[in-house]
């Protein structure tokens, strides 16, 4: 059995340390929003997993353009890696909007431009997954993701500025918003650095499901070389 | 007395959506570990059936 990386496991136990006191911070450490009260903690994981999606999309791009540019199989496995990633944070980070969007907005989910091309960001991740499952040639497939993942990336840049661009009532709490949001509110310098904090941590939890996703797409790559030589 | 009344108003009780957001931050997050620790064993035991398979042949 491969042995796990040294520096894999400080990184697992910097991760955890990291975790816990982010939700120390979270929960004992920023005060308590005066209008919105608890709801608002949600916001500083919240914020850190829509960080950690668009983030995963961006690796998942750029691996697609070196697997174009070196047609290195490692490439393709890094991709799938970030994408899956991807998916669930980009998950977590719509399925917390709507918690927190009942109390302050009076519904789990409206149609704004924020929340719509979040969606459309995640819809069209997920049919990359699908899609892929569909192809039997790994070059063909590999090639299939890395097209996709660039071309998909464009979701990304748009739902980061559609709040800044088109009226919305999303909040945006680092630069001006517009003024009909509901449920912006001013960071206090403790919130602001249990903010940075929470981003930091993620990025951390990101670095390690990437490294322990593409050991994993290296595994399941050498099964599947195994099994046709198998096969044959 | 007054004051801190008006400021109990002011504050919206919102705990139990907070509780549902890191329940679902948390819970998505340790599913998902557990999902790469359970491939990953599985893999790993093809692979063992593999390189048995492949070692009868020879």
């Amino acid at each position: 059995m491969e042995s796990k990386p040294r520096l894999l496991t400080i990184l697992d136990v910097v991760t955890v340390v990291l975790l816990l006191i982010a939700t120390y911070m979270v929960f004992f450490y920023a005060p308590q929003e005066a209008v919105m009260g608890d709801v608002q903690r949600v916001f500083y994981f919240h914020v850190a997993a829509g960080w950690v999606g668009m983030l995963s999309f961006l690796v998942a791009a750029v691996a697609g353009i070196f697997y174009l540019v070196k047609k290195d199989h490692k490439w393709d496995i890094v991709g799938l890696a970030a994408v899956e990633i991807g998916i669930v944070f980009a998950f977590i980070n719509i399925v917390t909007g709507s918690i927190w969007a009942r109390p302050i907005w009076n519904t789990w989910w409206t149609w704004d431009p924020r929340l719509t091309t979040a969606s459309v960001m995640l819809l069209i991740y997920l049919a990359y997954l699908m899609l892929r499952q569909g192809i039997e040639d790994p070059d063909r497939r590999a090639r299939f993701g890395a097209v996709y993942a660039i071309v998909g990336f464009l979701s990304v840049p748009l739902t980061y500025f559609s709040a800044r661009i088109f009226r919305t009532i999303h909040p945006i709490v680092i630069g001006s918003g517009d003024p009909g949001a509901q449920g912006a509110f001013d960071m206090t310098p403790l919130m602001l650095r249990t903010f940075m904090f929470s981003l930091l941590t993620f990025t951390f939890i990101f670095v390690d499901l990437l490294w322990r996703r593409i050991r994993l797409g290296r595994k399941a790559d050498q099964v599947e070389q195994l099994r046709l030589k198998t096969m044959e | 007395m007054i004051l801190s009344l008006l400021l109990q108003d002011a504050t919206a009780n919102t705990t139990s959506y907070m509780i549902a957001g890191f329940a679902i931050i948390f819970g998505v997050m340790l599913i998902y570990l557990i999902s790469l620790l359970v491939r990953q064993r599985n893999l790993q035991r093809d692979l063992e059936v593999l390189q048995d398979i492949q070692e009868d042949e020879k």
